[in-house]
């Protein structure tokens, strides 16, 4: 769920309440959880909706987008690719990737927090061209990771 | 009831994000994970814990609906203002952050009966506090983060807001 929340950009105290959210959400709909067995895949994906709404907010709370998810039928994909099983694989194919995108996702997979313009310095890369760089790098790994399933 | 968990068997390709991958990094957070380099707080664990003592068996929960006034606050100095409905009642919240602490004013309506009572919960603290014969309370001094607001009356089962985050 930390993964998750993390995932979606927050900060350390947002992706906090982001999780803690998924858990009380969980204490609201108590009465009503029908399959245990999914309660896991609920709560990541409770997080994830609660980490996309808090990222989103702006200061106030709009309580109409509140998520209402019961049952969701649909296996969300976080709940699969979160895992460290899969990390470790993706480091295993990292070194694989060319430059700058072995570096770049080096350095974003160990310092979570790690500022763009830190990331421009570092890498000697233009600020606006790291989040394009990084969603491609991350396409080129997951391809990667695909052909060797 | 059956269960959609096993459709992704391990011979399918991976339902991966699609579209979302520049704002949502799973590939990264599972990288992360195997490294170790986001451990998880250890404050994050005992808040989950601590979530189970707010379970409200039986409780109605009161949904919330927009306030037009709410719609435009955006400053996180300056109140916000919820309203939550069941069939029969109202609960208006009006919540704000003053040094640091969580500061919640409300009313209830119709007009509570003589025992009533209202609960202002946070995950780590609670406080009780009495209606005014017009259905008012208020709370101050909590902290930030998750709260919800609780509406007991004698011999019927409890009313609980939604829980909502409020930080500055």
């Amino acid at each position: 769920m930390w993964a998750v929340a993390r995932a979606v950009g927050l900060s350390p105290t947002d992706a906090a309440d982001a999780v803690q959210g998924a858990w009380l959400r969980l204490v609201e709909h108590y009465d009503r959880i029908r399959d245990p067995d999914r309660l896991g895949a609920w709560l990541v994906t409770t997080t994830r909706h609660e980490a996309i709404r808090l990222s989103k907010r702006a200061g106030a709370e709009r309580p109409s987008e509140l998520p209402d998810l019961l049952d969701p039928t649909e296996p969300d994909p976080s709940a699969v690719v979160v895992d460290a099983e899969y990390g470790r694989a993706a480091w295993a194919r990292l070194d694989a990737l060319k430059e700058p995108c072995r570096s770049l996702l080096r350095l974003f997979a160990l310092n979570p927090d790690i500022r763009y313009s830190h990331v421009s310095t570092h890498l000697n890369m233009p600020m606006g061209s790291i989040g394009p760089t990084r969603a491609r790098c991350e396409k080129h790994l997951r391809a990667l990771l695909e052909e060797s399933e | 009831m059956t269960s959609s968990s096993d459709e992704t068997s391990p011979a399918e390709p991976r339902p991966w994000p699609k579209g979302d991958g520049e704002e949502i990094t799973y590939l990264l957070a599972a990288m992360r994970l195997a490294a170790g380099s986001d451990p998880v707080p250890g404050r994050v664990d005992a808040d989950a814990r601590a979530v189970f003592d707010l379970r409200l068996p039986g409780s109605i929960t009161a949904t919330p609906v927009d306030v037009v006034a709410a719609a435009g606050v955006r400053s996180g100095a300056e109140p916000q203002l919820h309203r939550f409905t069941t069939d029969e009642l109202t609960v208006d919240v009006e919540m704000s952050i003053s040094d640091g602490r969580l500061e919640v004013a409300g009313q209830v309506s119709p007009a509570p009966e003589p025992d009533a009572w209202v609960e202002v919960r946070t995950p780590h603290i609670s406080k009780v506090r009495v209606p005014s014969p017009d259905g008012h309370f208020a709370a101050t001094g909590l902290p930030p983060g998750w709260v919800s607001v609780v509406y007991h009356r004698p011999e019927q089962a409890p009313v609980a807001t939604r829980w909502l985050r409020v930080r500055a």
